[in-house]
């Protein structure tokens, strides 16, 4: 039986992608970002709604930049779920112009211009999180854009999903297989689509999540501060 | 032309520079909410666009702005800067012209470091200005060696380019037509570009009563695919 407790496989693990060492990342300031990827439907806003609230515990001050293909959707669902925990004008949608990857990869301009005006009028704002639309597994977030990003797999899309790899799936920080809970109802073997997903990602990590239950949320959490405090130059070194 | 201030030219008007242009439809989406253009009316939104509304506006403004530079007269800069914020009726217009100058700004740091950015780098860390595109496009143009009817051409241009992409996305055009309507464009970007050269700063601003309607329902519209 899976320990959603752990993140399985080390993050430390650079097999070849290395990112660190061939991207020109931006400067720190001090403000963790972090992207959440995903088909539709998979589950990225319910993990936001279900991350603010710990991250918020952990002493963060968080703010929520969705990426709606289409409509405000994302965004009014999460100002409706956080309502009393994180103030609607700290959560702002973004239009992508058709294409979501473009959005958050090939020309973050506008994403960055959100980030920018919220921590212009919430200068005590410290973790970012933006919710690309619902795309493929091909989808992959700049590097100038978030500092790290979680892609959120789910059991109903099958167990088959780690399989088809993509850029999307191999290369985020942190893979996320959500809707552990319904797994057995969706004809999923949530063990094979674990060992999978590790055998894709060549050892680095994968967590399982429950959103509703809060199961696996604060193994996400970790990651993410633990992520940050590696970081040579982080929050310390930015208001040091 | 010298070859180095063409080629900044056209990384500037490509595709694939991050300009944010790829999230507007300068107005398009609203029209075509509201069933008010077709495949076949398209030009001629485009000529109008051209005409009345960015030659006006932006390309007016980027003009301006180019000159001014040139002279480095930089209380001109912000006064143009001014007067085209201020003539921005639709917010979304200004939110847009305001998103995609600062990221320019930032970028153009990077890439190209001229002193004429610089300046105006300092002018906006005053808060003189606001950092509307095409201001900034006129600051990094001009810092680039390109005149200022080159540096017009090429915004208009993108423009052209940036409209009928969103158009082809809107499903108002296809691949190949929309090839014709932009090199369809070219007289009238020719036109717009001689008429922004001759203008005064009082004359900055479009007149698009219609197109401004459009702006008002989009930003209000329950679905978009783009921020203008």
């Amino acid at each position: 039986m899976h320990d959603p407790t752990q993140v399985r496989g080390s993050h430390h693990h650079d097999h070849g992608h290395g990112h660190d060492d061939e991207f020109v990342r931006r400067p720190k300031d001090g403000v963790l970002r972090v992207g959440v990827a995903g088909p539709v439907g998979s589950g990225k806003t319910a993990l936001i709604e279900a991350l603010v609230p710990v991250l918020i515990g952990r002493g963060r001050t968080p703010a929520v930049i969705t990426n709606d293909i289409y409509t405000s959707e994302d965004a009014a669902h999460v100002r409706r779920t956080l309502d009393g925990i994180l103030a609607a004008d700290r959560i702002v949608g973004v239009e992508t112009g058709a294409c979501p990857h473009t959005a958050v990869r090939d020309d973050p301009t506008m994403n960055q211009a959100a980030a920018d005006e919220i921590l212009e009028r919430f200068p005590e704002v410290d973790t970012l999180l933006f919710e690309s639309g619902g795309d493929n597994l091909t989808l992959t977030f700049s590097p100038a854009l978030v500092d790290l990003f979680l892609f959120v797999l789910d059991t109903a899309e099958g167990d088959k999903m780690p399989r088809k790899r993509g850029p999307g799936i191999t290369e985020c920080e942190l893979l996320v297989i959500n809707k552990i809970d319904i797994a057995q109802y969706v004809r999923c073997d949530l063990a094979r689509m674990e060992s999978d997903a590790h055998q894709v990602r060549q050892g680095r990590p994968v967590v399982l999540t429950n959103s509703l239950t809060g199961e696996g949320l604060d193994t996400i959490a970790d990651f993410l501060l633990a992520h940050e405090a590696a970081q040579p130059s982080g929050r310390e070194a930015a208001s040091a | 032309m010298p070859i180095p201030a063409l080629l900044t030219g056209l990384q500037l008007t490509d595709s694939a520079f991050p300009s944010g242009y790829y999230t507007l439809s300068h107005g398009l989406e609203g029209f075509q909410q509201a069933r008010a253009v077709t495949p076949r009316s398209l030009p001629a939104l485009l000529h109008d666009l051209l005409r009345h509304s960015a030659g006006p506006s932006d390309a007016t403004a980027l003009a301006l702005a180019h000159r001014a530079v040139t002279t480095e007269d930089w209380a001109q800069v912000v006064a143009v800067e001014r007067r085209l914020h201020a003539t921005k009726l639709g917010r979304e217009a200004r939110q847009a012209a305001v998103r995609t100058g600062r990221q320019l700004l930032d970028l153009a740091d990077e890439v190209y470091a001229t002193p004429q950015i610089e300046r105006y780098r300092t002018l906006y860390r005053d808060g003189a200005v606001r950092g509307c595109q095409p201001v900034v496009a006129g600051v990094v143009h001009a810092g680039n060696g390109l005149t200022t009817r080159q540096a017009v051409t090429c915004e208009l241009f993108a423009f052209a380019a940036s409209f009928v992409g969103a158009a082809l996305r809107l499903r108002l055009t296809d691949h190949r037509r929309a090839q014709v309507v932009l090199h369809g464009a070219a007289p009238v970007i020719e036109e717009a570009v001689a008429a922004a050269l001759d203008r005064e700063l009082a004359d900055l601003g479009g007149c698009v009563p219609l197109a401004d309607v459009m702006a008002g329902r989009h930003e209000r519209a329950e679905a978009r695919l783009f921020a203008s």
